[in-house]
């Protein structure tokens, strides 16, 4: 299969257990899967060992190639990651930090190209943040920064694109946007594999879904399917109801209404 | 013209009149046709070396501050430039001392001094590095700068105890901790200069993965950076301009601090465009620093670190308070 496959991922903090037990994903070109579970099951810790942040043993296949193999380089060239937060603090223009995202493809001493910047322009465009071009990095809110990681991820002109949380800071607006940008990226056969919160929002936007539970795929398969009411309950302890507070009641521990 | 044209023209008219200055002012009178072309001529390497140990200090500043994350980080904080002058004492004493009848105590200190604070100032970031890891906060990493540092300077005063059994070889040390550019010639300025241009041209070269540096390690490593490789070499070229520095003008503090920190506001956070206005800023800075010494009425010489020290320590001082407000200690 092309795209991204990840089999029996094993990953471990360096003073802690186990936090992924064996994990598979399949991220195929043209879909979004999006990688829920409850707070602590993994799911941010599978992505950062699919870019190679964390450790793990397993399988990383990205469209046939092992990336294991790859030299950072190489790998970030194929596989982009926007995380939930930058660490970033120093104010930097948002220009700048958007063309961080061609950095494998210029050599230390070479100039921007003009496919570089058309690559950049593209990318601030899709993510609309040309605007904030020159606003230093530090001075954005929560929302815009999180857009112009995802310009900067969209600049790698990576075939596999992952996103932590990517729309837990944007306002209802911005996430719609977020949801046709990344909808662009699925018509132009982009692997985006995405952790998300909101099961609504799963149910909207993505194609598949894995559920992580512990460290373990409790299920995989159509979004419609994996986000029912059967896993939801096994895995979250709550019921989906329709037009409820969050959309969700309570169930006890025994899995009835509390 | 751009703000940064601006700053460029700045700081180039800077170094022009600390350099003629530096020619014009200091004992001796130019008045004086016989003696004149001497008096220019020491005038002439000691600026040579000031600008040299300045753009050296001010450029492994960039560096650490870059490495570190941190712009509260400097040579002189973090204990590299007490490491660099304890290797150039221990240099010293085993060469001039232990060695003082063999074949190697007839080859220039000069010569040998970069060795010793390359070594040191090497020594000195790795054990840094090692002690706080990776994600340190700033009161990790100075703490631990001042911790090293006071051991460093502990260690070199130990050594110049023991160096004052032999007359020559004590005021050898005392001179070289002491520090500053008097008396500096051509051969330091050779030495040196060779380091801080290699250094410079290949910090340069990897300007944008200082950048990429900025938003952390797994950060940088997710967008193709080789982040073992990098923080190696920045500790190669961040110890090797403090040693180039060291070994001229002694332990000059917080040039490393102050220059970054002042242009950043003007030329902004990336390295390609920091780091050679921070070289430029630096030789103007200390060459100004050299200057205020011979200048100053005092019938004794005053120390050239005295100078950049009572520039440097009210500023980091207020950078501290500063980060502290704003909640970046941690």
């Amino acid at each position: 299969m092309s795209g991204l496959v990840c089999r029996d991922v094993v990953a471990r903090y360096r003073h802690g257990g186990d936090v992924l037990h064996g994990v598979d994903l399949e991220g195929p070109h043209g879909a979004i899967t999006a990688l829920i579970g409850p707070n602590g099951s993994g799911k941010s810790t599978l992505l950062k060992a699919i870019v190679g942040i964390v450790r793990a043993r397993g399988s990383v296949v990205i469209d046939g190639d092992d990336a294991r193999a790859m030299t950072a380089a190489e790998r970030a060239r194929r596989v982009a990651y926007v995380p939930q937060r930058s660490l970033l603090s120093a104010p930097l223009p948002v220009h700048v930090v958007v063309a961080q995202g061609r950095f494998t493809h210029r050599h230390s001493f070479a100039r921007m190209r003009d496919e570089d910047r058309a690559a950049v322009q593209s990318a601030m465009a899709d993510a609309d943040v040309e605007h904030l071009a020159c606003r230093p990095f530090t001075e954005l809110s929560g929302g815009e920064a999180q857009r112009v990681l995802i310009a900067r991820a969209l600049a790698t002109g990576a075939s596999v694109v992952l996103l932590d949380e990517p729309t837990s800071s944007q306002d209802v607006r911005h996430a719609l946007e977020l949801h046709a940008v990344l909808g662009r990226l699925r018509e132009r056969e982009t692997a985006i594999v995405a952790c998300l919160h909101d099961l609504s929002e799963v149910r909207g936007l993505a194609d598949r879904a894995v559920l992580l539970d512990a460290g373990r795929v409790h299920a995989a398969g159509p979004a419609a399917e994996i986000v029912s009411n059967e896993h939801v309950a096994q895995v979250y302890g709550v019921e989906i109801v329709d037009g409820a507070g969050l959309g969700y009641r309570m169930l006890d521990r025994t899995g009835g209404p509390s | 013209m751009s703000r940064t044209g601006w700053t460029w023209t700045a700081l180039v008219s800077a170094l022009l009149v600390a350099s003629i200055a530096s020619l014009l002012v200091g004992e001796g009178d130019l008045g004086d046709d016989e003696m004149r072309a001497t008096f220019l001529r020491l005038r002439s390497w000691r600026l040579a070396n000031a600008a040299l140990a300045g753009a050296a200090l001010a450029g492994a500043g960039v560096l650490v501050q870059g490495l570190f994350r941190n712009p509260l980080a400097s040579p002189s904080i973090l204990g590299t430039s007490a490491g660099a002058s304890l290797g150039g004492v221990v240099v010293l004493v085993v060469w001039n001392g232990l060695l003082a009848e063999s074949l190697a105590s007839r080859i220039p200190p000069e010569l040998l001094l970069p060795m010793g604070c390359l070594a040191g100032a090497w020594m000195s970031l790795v054990v840094l590095l090692v002690v706080t890891g990776k994600d340190a906060g700033i009161v990790t990493v100075l703490l631990t700068g001042f911790i090293l540092s006071s051991l460093f300077l502990s260690v070199g005063g130990l050594l110049m105890s023991i160096a004052q059994e032999s007359w020559e070889l004590g005021r050898a040390v005392v001179a070289f901790t002491l520090g500053g550019v008097d008396a500096k010639g051509p051969r330091h300025a050779a030495l040196a200069f060779p380091m801080v241009a290699v250094t410079t041209a290949v910090a340069i070269g990897w300007g944008r993965h200082l950048d990429l540096m900025l938003s952390g390690e797994d950060e940088a490593r997710s967008l193709g950076v080789d982040v073992r490789l990098v923080r190696r070499w920045v500790i190669v070229w961040a110890a090797t301009l403090t040693a180039a520095a060291v070994a001229i003008g002694g332990n000059v503090a917080f040039v490393g601090l102050v220059v970054p920190h002042a242009l950043r506001p003007f030329i902004g956070e990336e390295h390609r465009r920091l780091f050679p206005a921070a070289l430029v800023g630096g030789a103007a800075f200390l060459v100004a620093a050299d200057v205020v010494t011979r200048a100053l009425p005092t019938t004794g010489n005053v120390p050239l670190g005295v100078v950049t020290g009572l520039i440097g320590a009210p500023l980091f001082l207020v950078l501290l308070a500063r980060a502290s407000r704003e909640g970046r200690i941690a």
